[in-house]
């Protein structure tokens, strides 16, 4: 197939005479877009600050975009630099709103959302990732997620298997409790109305 | 204790046991009610977590991060203000429909005259009229060059899908019934009319919600057997800068052709040919009464 065959060529040209791109690393990272959005999304907790985090992510891709390793996973290598960036941030400034409401823009969708209760399950999950220590919430996105196994999440936040193992294991059942707890407030909202 | 074992159940659901783990875990399983009612709880969290989460990927894609993804800077943050859609009230169509109609049989003649770099020379295809007048030559070709990058990068977002494209509203039933749904989430005035492309073997599938220009746009998906063609996509969006002739540009390997005309900007984006572009382009001004 040509135009894909098209798509592959390591051809290297200059864009809007700023920075060199290759037209195979440029084609990769727009493609990646939407799921380094996810995870940002996921690790910051509102939109602003994903896409604020996303785009350092790209300026800094393709600044060291030499030191990516043809023949690994590409998207493994920009989880890693959000993460990376995302960590650099949360030490020099508290950006993060830990414990509070749900951002207005935190599902940053037009879509309407049509059943309540499903809303209310979606948002109370988004509750749940927000109070999860960020060890245990880059766990959770890496591997529940975006689906990267324990190893290849391992190699992205640069600790043992075992490491992300717990971590996950922590998250994945302080998750499970928080929706519970989230249903159980539901069902009383709900018993309350009806009396 | 517990904690081990709540390590294995969620090991056990991300299928990362070994074999031997794996029979360990399933006969535990097998012994004990509550170790399955924990599974079940732990899968279903995990499901809605993906749910939630997966609204996201759906999102278009700000134009600014497109833009640092091809290593340029966005010329102006004003891009991405939504604005409401406004219709030019005294448009000037700048090309009869008949001459317009002359065009396909033109198209190779075309592609030799704009090959030589008129990426870069459209600023001598614009029409400024009183209100764009404002505008400088060199901010309205940043602008125009903005809206194509993005335009590109959505095409090639598409392509990267493969067989899934991103689509807000997929056309699974009756095309028109998609189309008539993405109209609706997009300004009164942005409605778009039925477009059939059946005739050029592209089939439609679905529409996306994008920015063109600053504004929603929708990106229309159509896909082909024929590979040597690939997708295509068609943007239609509202306008606010001055009618302009189809023009050819092109961003790396994507084509694109694309016009302005009474408050709507079009944009064709494909790795077809310009010939096939320009006879599908003329269908659609047929059809949505757009040149």
């Amino acid at each position: 197939m040509s135009s894909r065959q098209g798509l592959a060529r390591p051809s290297l040209r200059l864009v809007s005479g700023k920075v060199p791109v290759s037209i195979r690393f440029g084609d990769q990272l727009i493609a990646v877009l939407p799921r380094l959005r996810r995870f940002a999304r996921g690790l910051s907790g509102s939109v602003a600050d994903a896409d604020d985090l996303v785009q350092a992510a790209c300026e800094r891709a393709l600044a060291r975009q030499h030191q990516f390793q043809e023949g690994t996973r590409f998207d493994s290598w920009m989880f890693r630099i959000v993460q990376t960036i995302w960590i650099d941030q949360v030490r020099s400034r508290d950006v993060r709103k830990e414990g509070g409401d749900i951002a207005e823009d935190r599902l940053g969708s037009d879509e309407p959302v049509r059943r309540v209760e499903a809303r209310l399950a979606l948002d109370e999950v988004w509750r749940a990732v927000d109070h999860l220590p960020s060890d245990q919430r880059m766990a959770l996105l890496l591997v529940t997620v975006e689906g990267l196994s324990y190893k290849e999440a391992a190699e992205v936040v640069q600790v043992p298997v075992g490491t992300i193992m717990s971590r996950l294991s922590r998250a994945r059942i302080a998750l499970q409790l928080q929706l519970e707890a989230g249903r159980g407030a539901l069902r009383s909202t709900k018993d309350a109305a009806a009396q | 204790m517990q904690q081990r074992s709540d390590d294995r159940l969620v090991a056990y659901l991300d299928g990362e046991l070994e074999t031997a783990q794996r029979r360990e875990v399933e006969a535990w399983l097998d012994a004990d009610p509550a170790a399955r009612r924990q599974l079940a709880a732990l899968a279903e969290s995990a499901h809605l977590l993906r749910l939630a989460f997966d609204k996201v990927v759906h999102e278009p894609v700000p134009d600014r991060l497109i833009a640092a993804a091809r290593g340029e800077k966005t010329p102006a943050q004003a891009g991405a203000q939504i604005l409401p859609f406004r219709r030019r009230a005294n448009a000037q169509v700048v090309i009869s429909r008949r001459l317009w109609m002359g065009l396909p049989v033109a198209a190779s003649l075309f592609g030799l005259l704009v090959g030589i770099g008129a990426a870069y020379l459209g600023v001598g295809k614009l029409v400024l009229d009183g209100e764009a007048s404002k505008q400088t030559a060199l901010e309205a070709v940043a602008a125009n060059n903005v809206w194509l990058d993005n335009a590109a990068g959505y095409f090639k977002l598409v392509v990267s899908a493969g067989d899934n494209p991103p689509i807000d509203v997929p056309a699974t039933g009756d095309p028109h019934e998609a189309l008539q749904k993405i109209s609706q989430k997009l300004p009164q005035e942005g409605r778009l009319p039925q477009l059939n492309l059946k005739p050029w073997g592209l089939d439609f599938r679905g529409a996306r919600l994008v920015v063109a220009e600053g504004r929603p746009a929708a990106e229309l998906v159509y896909t082909t057997d024929n590979k040597a063609i690939g997708p295509l996509t068609l943007i239609i969006g509202s306008s606010r800068q001055p009618d302009i002739s189809p023009t050819f540009d092109r961003r790396q390997d994507v084509n694109l052709l694309y016009w302005r005309h009474q408050g709507r900007a079009y944009a064709l984006v494909g790795q077809a040919d310009i010939g096939y572009l320009w006879g599908i382009a003329n269908d659609v001004a047929w059809q949505l009464d757009a040149i």
